[in-house]
C-alpha cells in the first residue's frame, strides 16, 4: 500500500486504487466538502505526492523535447511563412499572405503537383497487385521459401538514394547494360535516353519506384493472407466459388484492414517521393518530372526561398491531411 | 638643433638605407605571410574546399606545408561544389563561424557581398603588401574576378577558360583534307575559328570515318549547357539584358541560333552525346572517339598523360592520343571563364587575419606556381608567371603551346553572368538545356527563360539588378569586342 510520508490525511482505498481523503465532517454541506476536496487534491498532486511529482519531472524533459523538435518547428515555419525571408535578402518584414497568394500563381508548383499524382496512381496500384499477386504465389510452402523471401525483400532496406543512382547507372547510355540488353534483342544499338527522353522518363521512374516498393507490399499482404481463414475459402471452394469470388468476398475483407494501411503508408510514400527523382532525372527534362518535393527542395535549398518554401509545405500539409482524413474514413480504418 | 643640412643628411642616409634595405622590403607575399603567421602558431584554421581532386591541394600539399612553415594547423571541410554556397550561407547566417577561409566562385560574389557574408580585403592586403603581386594576376582575372563595388574580397586562384582541343592526326590526315577540299572547294581550316567551319569539319569527319571517329562532342548535361550556351550566344553577338529595361533578350536570335545548331550538331556527334557531362567527353576523347571538343584546362593535361600515373587519377581512362592533340580558342574566339574559384575570408571567421594570411600565401605568385602544377589538384594557371614558366613549359612536349592556349583565352575571356541571384538565371538556362533535349522547340524555350528571367528581376528589384548588371556588363570580359 502506497503511503505519503508527507500525508496528513487518511488514506482510503477506492475502486481506483489509493488516494488520500478528508473524511465528511458532520453538518457540512457537500458544495463545501467537494471543494475542499478538489483543494486537497490539487495540494496532493503539487506537494503532499512526491513520486507522482517525481514521474511528472521525469516526463518533463521528454514532453520539452517532443515540443521543441515537433511543435516549435511547425508553428515557427508557419510564422516564417508570413513573412519575407530568403537568405538573399536582409528584409525579413511581414509579408502577409503574400506567399500563400503566390502559391495559386505559380503553374511549376501545380505542375509539381500533378506529376507527384501521377507518379502516384500509376506506381501505387501496380506496387499493390504486383505485391499481392507475389503474395499469394509465396502463400504456399515451397522449398526454398524463405530464402526467396528474403532476396525479394532486399530493394526496400537499399536507400533510395542508393537505388536511383544505381539506377541511373544502369540507365546511361553509354555505359548502362540495360540498353545494351535492348541491343542484343534488336539486333543493333540501342541509344534509348531513359532519363532525358520524354516518353521514356517516366516509365523509368516508374519502374525504378516499383522495383524498390513492391516488396514492401508483397511482405505486408503475405503477413495478412497467412492469417486468413482456411477453412472459410475451402468451404467457398467447395460451394462452387471461383477464384475471384473467393477474393472478393473473403480474403478481401479478411485482409483489407492490413491492405489498407500498406496502401496509405506507400500513398503517403509516393506523394512525397523524392530521392530515387533528384537521382534519376533531378526533376528533368526541364521540370516534367519534378516532384512536389523536388520543387519544395529546390525552392528551400536552391533558390533560398525560405518564406515561400513555407507555404509550399503548408500546402502540402493540409492537401494530405486532407486526403489522409478523407482515406481514413473511405477505408474504414476509424473504425 | 637640426639643421637644414643635417636633414639633407638624414634624408640621404634614408634614401641609402632604403636602397640596401630593399631586398627586405621587397620579401616575396609568400614570405611575409609566413612570417605574420607565427603570431597564430597552435592555431587551426578551416577553409572550405571543393571535395574531390581540388581538395587534394590542401590535404597534401598546402596545408601540411602551411603547418610546416607557421605551426597553423589547416583543416579542410570538404563540399560539392553544388552546395558551396548554401553551406557557406547557412555558416554566415547562423553566425556560425565554422568557416575562416572561403574558396567561392567568382560569379556568386556579389550575392555573397550583399548579404555580407565575405570580408573586405584590402586593409589586410595593405597591411601585408600584396597589392604589387595581385597586379600580377592574368588581367580578366584580376580586373572581373576580385573585386564588387571596387573593394576587393577574393583572390582569383584559378585560370578555369573553355579551350578547344583537337586531334592533329586527324585534322591533318591528307587523304581527309584531300577529300574535304574535293567536296567544299576550300582547305580543311586546322583548327576550324567559326562555328560555321567547326560544324562542316565536324560533320565531315563523321562522314568521312563513317562514325568510327566522330567529329566533335560536347558538354551537353544541362548543367554544363548552361557555361556552353553562355559562351556561344555571346560569340554569335547575342545580350543577356536590354541595357535599358533589364528585360531578358536571351530569346534574340543569336539565341535561337545556338540551340538550334546545338541539335544540328547532334546528329553527327556521337549517340546519346545530349546526356554528356565532363567524364564521358573526356573518356571519348581520350580514347580517340572524337577529333575536337571544348572543355577545361585539365583535358589537355591529361590527354597528354601528365599526371595520370598517380593513384587519385586513376579513374581518368589511359590516353590513347598523347602527343597528338592541338590546343586553340573555341570558334568565336572568346572562351567562356567557366566557374573559376577564389579564396575569401568569411566574415564570420574568428580568425580573419590568419585565415588571410593563409590565403595570400595560397595565392602568391611562388606558392601558387607549385600548385598549379600539382599533377593531381584541378588549379589551373591563372597568373602571367605562370603562363611563361620554362618548369610549367617542360611538363610535356606540347606544354608550351598549352600554356599559349591558356594565356590566350584569358585575355580574350568571357565572365560568367553575375548578378544578385545569379544561380536563379542560370537554373533557368539548365532547365532550358534539358528542355531542349526533351525536344521542344527552341524559340519556345527560349521565350519561356526570357519571361522567367524578367520575373527574377521584377522579384529582385529592377533598378537594384540594373545596377549590378551595368556593373558587370561594364568589366571588359562581360561581351566580346565586335
Amino acid at each position: 500500500m502506497p503511503t505519503g510520508r508527507r500525508s496528513r490525511v487518511p488514506i482510503q482505498k477506492c475502486s481506483f486504487g489509493y488516494h488520500h481523503r478528508p473524511a465528511r465532517q458532520p453538518g457540512q454541506d457537500f458544495a463545501s466538502y467537494s471543494s475542499g476536496l478538489i483543494t486537497v487534491a490539487a495540494a496532493t498532486a503539487l506537494r503532499a505526492n512526491p513520486d507522482r511529482n517525481f514521474r511528472y519531472w521525469l516526463l518533463t524533459p521528454a514532453i520539452f523535447l517532443l515540443l521543441l523538435v515537433g511543435l516549435f518547428p511547425l508553428f515557427y515555419s508557419l510564422i516564417v511563412s508570413f513573412m519575407r525571408i530568403d537568405m538573399m535578402d536582409t528584409d525579413t518584414s511581414f509579408a502577409g499572405l503574400y506567399n500563400y497568394a503566390h502559391l495559386f500563381s505559380d503553374k511549376r508548383l501545380w505542375a509539381a503537383l500533378g506529376h507527384t499524382l501521377l507518379i502516384t496512381v500509376i506506381a501505387l496500384p501496380i506496387e499493390l497487385i504486383l505485391g499481392l499477386a507475389m503474395a499469394y504465389l509465396f502463400l504456399e510452402k515451397m522449398p526454398g521459401r524463405q530464402i526467396f523471401i528474403s532476396l525479394l525483400i532486399l530493394p526496400t532496406i537499399i536507400s533510395p538514394i542508393v537505388a536511383g543512382a544505381t539506377w541511373r547507372l544502369l540507365f546511361d547510355n553509354r555505359y548502362g547494360p540495360i540498353n545494351q540488353m535492348l541491343g542484343w534483342f534488336a539486333g543493333h544499338p540501342v541509344t534509348a535516353l531513359w532519363t532525358l527522353n520524354p516518353q521514356l522518363v517516366y516509365p523509368a521512374i516508374i519502374f525504378c519506384e516499383i522495383w524498390q516498393w513492391t516488396p514492401f507490399m508483397f511482405l505486408i499482404l503475405l503477413a495478412a493472407l497467412s492469417n486468413v481463414d482456411k477453412s472459410q475459402a475451402e468451404a467457398a471452394a467447395i460451394d462452387g466459388a471461383g477464384f475471384l469470388r473467393t477474393f472478393r468476398r473473403i480474403v478481401l475483407p479478411a485482409i483489407w484492414p492490413v491492405m489498407a494501411i500498406a496502401i496509405l503508408i506507400r500513398g503517403l510514400d509516393l506523394a512525397r517521393i523524392f530521392d530515387i527523382i533528384w537521382a534519376l532525372t533531378a526533376g528533368g527534362p526541364g521540370t516534367m518530372t519534378e516532384t512536389i518535393s523536388v520543387y519544395t527542395y529546390s525552392q528551400g535549398f536552391k533558390q533560398f526561398e525560405t518564406s515561400y518554401t513555407a507555404a509550399i509545405a503548408f500546402l502540402v500539409i493540409v492537401i494530405l491531411t486532407v486526403v489522409v482524413v478523407w482515406a481514413i474514413r473511405r477505408m474504414g480504418l476509424a473504425k | 638643433m637640426v639643421t637644414r643640412r643635417d636633414l639633407g643628411k638624414i634624408g640621404l642616409a634614408a634614401g641609402f638605407a632604403g636602397t640596401f634595405t630593399r631586398p627586405a622590403w621587397a620579401e616575396s607575399a609568400a614570405d611575409i605571410a609566413v612570417k605574420a603567421a607565427q603570431q597564430y602558431r597552435g592555431q587551426t584554421i578551416t577553409i572550405v574546399w571543393e571535395a574531390g581532386l581540388q581538395s587534394l591541394d590542401p590535404l597534401n600539399f598546402s596545408g601540411p606545408k602551411w603547418k610546416e612553415l607557421t605551426g597553423i594547423d589547416v583543416k579542410v571541410v570538404e563540399v560539392p561544389v553544388a552546395e558551396m554556397f548554401t553551406k557557406i550561407m547557412q555558416d554566415f547566417r547562423s553566425g556560425a563561424g565554422a568557416y575562416d577561409a572561403l574558396n567561392v566562385i567568382p560569379a556568386w560574389m556579389p550575392d555573397l557581398v550583399n548579404a555580407g557574408a565575405l570580408e573586405q580585403l584590402d586593409a589586410m592586403v595593405d597591411k601585408f603588401t600584396y597589392r604589387d603581386e595581385l597586379q600580377k594576376i592574368a588581367a580578366t582575372y584580376r580586373d572581373n574576378q576580385m573585386m564588387v563595388n571596387g573593394k576587393i574580397y577574393g583572390f582569383p586562384d584559378d585560370g578555369d577558360v573553355f579551350v578547344m582541343y583537337y586531334r592533329t592526326d586527324v585534322l591533318g590526315d591528307p587523304a581527309l583534307q584531300a577529300a574535304y577540299k574535293a567536296k567544299f572547294g576550300t582547305d580543311l581550316p586546322v583548327p576550324p575559328t567559326t562555328w560555321k567551319d567547326f560544324d562542316q569539319v565536324g560533320q565531315f569527319i563523321t562522314e568521312f570515318t563513317n562514325g568510327k571517329t566522330f567529329g566533335a562532342a560536347f558538354f551537353r548535361e544541362s548543367g554544363y549547357g548552361n557555361f556552353m550556351f553562355q559562351e556561344r550566344f555571346r560569340n554569335e553577338g547575342g545580350k543577356f539584358f536590354d541595357g535599358e529595361t533589364m528585360k531578358a533578350t536571351i530569346n534574340s536570335d543569336a539565341g535561337v541560333k545556338v540551340l538550334t545548331d546545338w541539335l544540328a550538331e547532334n546528329k553527327w556527334a556521337p549517340p546519346g552525346v545530349e546526356q554528356w557531362g565532363f567524364v564521358e567527353n573526356l573518356a571519348a576523347f581520350l580514347q580517340g572517339q572524337t577529333a575536337m571538343t571544348v572543355s577545361w584546362p585539365p583535358y589537355g593535361r591529361w590527354a597528354a598523360s601528365y599526371g595520370t600515373d598517380q593513384e587519385v587519377m586513376s579513374w581518368v581512362p589511359k590516353s590513347t592520343i598523347a602527343g597528338k592533340v592541338g590546343y586553340a580558342m573555341p570558334p568565336g574566339g572568346h572562351p567562356e571563364l567557366a566557374a573559376g574559384f577564389c579564396l575569401g575570408v568569411s566574415s564570420a571567421s574568428k580568425n580573419k587575419e590568419a585565415a588571410y594570411l593563409f590565403i595570400q600565401w595560397l595565392n602568391s605568385e611562388a606558392i601558387s606556381l607549385e600548385r598549379v602544377k600539382l599533377p593531381y589538384a584541378l588549379r589551373d594557371p591563372f597568373r602571367d608567371s605562370h603562363f611563361t614558366d620554362p618548369g610549367y613549359a617542360a611538363l610535356w612536349p606540347e606544354a608550351k603551346d598549352y600554356l599559349a592556349a591558356l594565356q590566350a583565352g584569358a585575355n580574350n575571356g568571357l565572365l560568367d553572368l553575375s548578378l544578385l541571384q545569379t544561380d536563379k538565371y542560370e537554373e533557368v538556362l539548365r532547365q532550358s538545356v534539358s528542355k531542349l533535349w526533351a525536344g521542344e522547340d527552341p524559340k519556345a524555350i527560349l521565350d519561356a527563360a526570357a519571361g522567367e528571367w524578367d520575373a527574377i528581376t521584377e522579384k529582385i528589384g529592377v533598378d537594384k539588378q540594373k545596377a549590378v548588371y551595368a556593373d558587370w556588363a561594364s568589366k571588359s570580359g562581360a561581351y566580346p569586342k565586335m
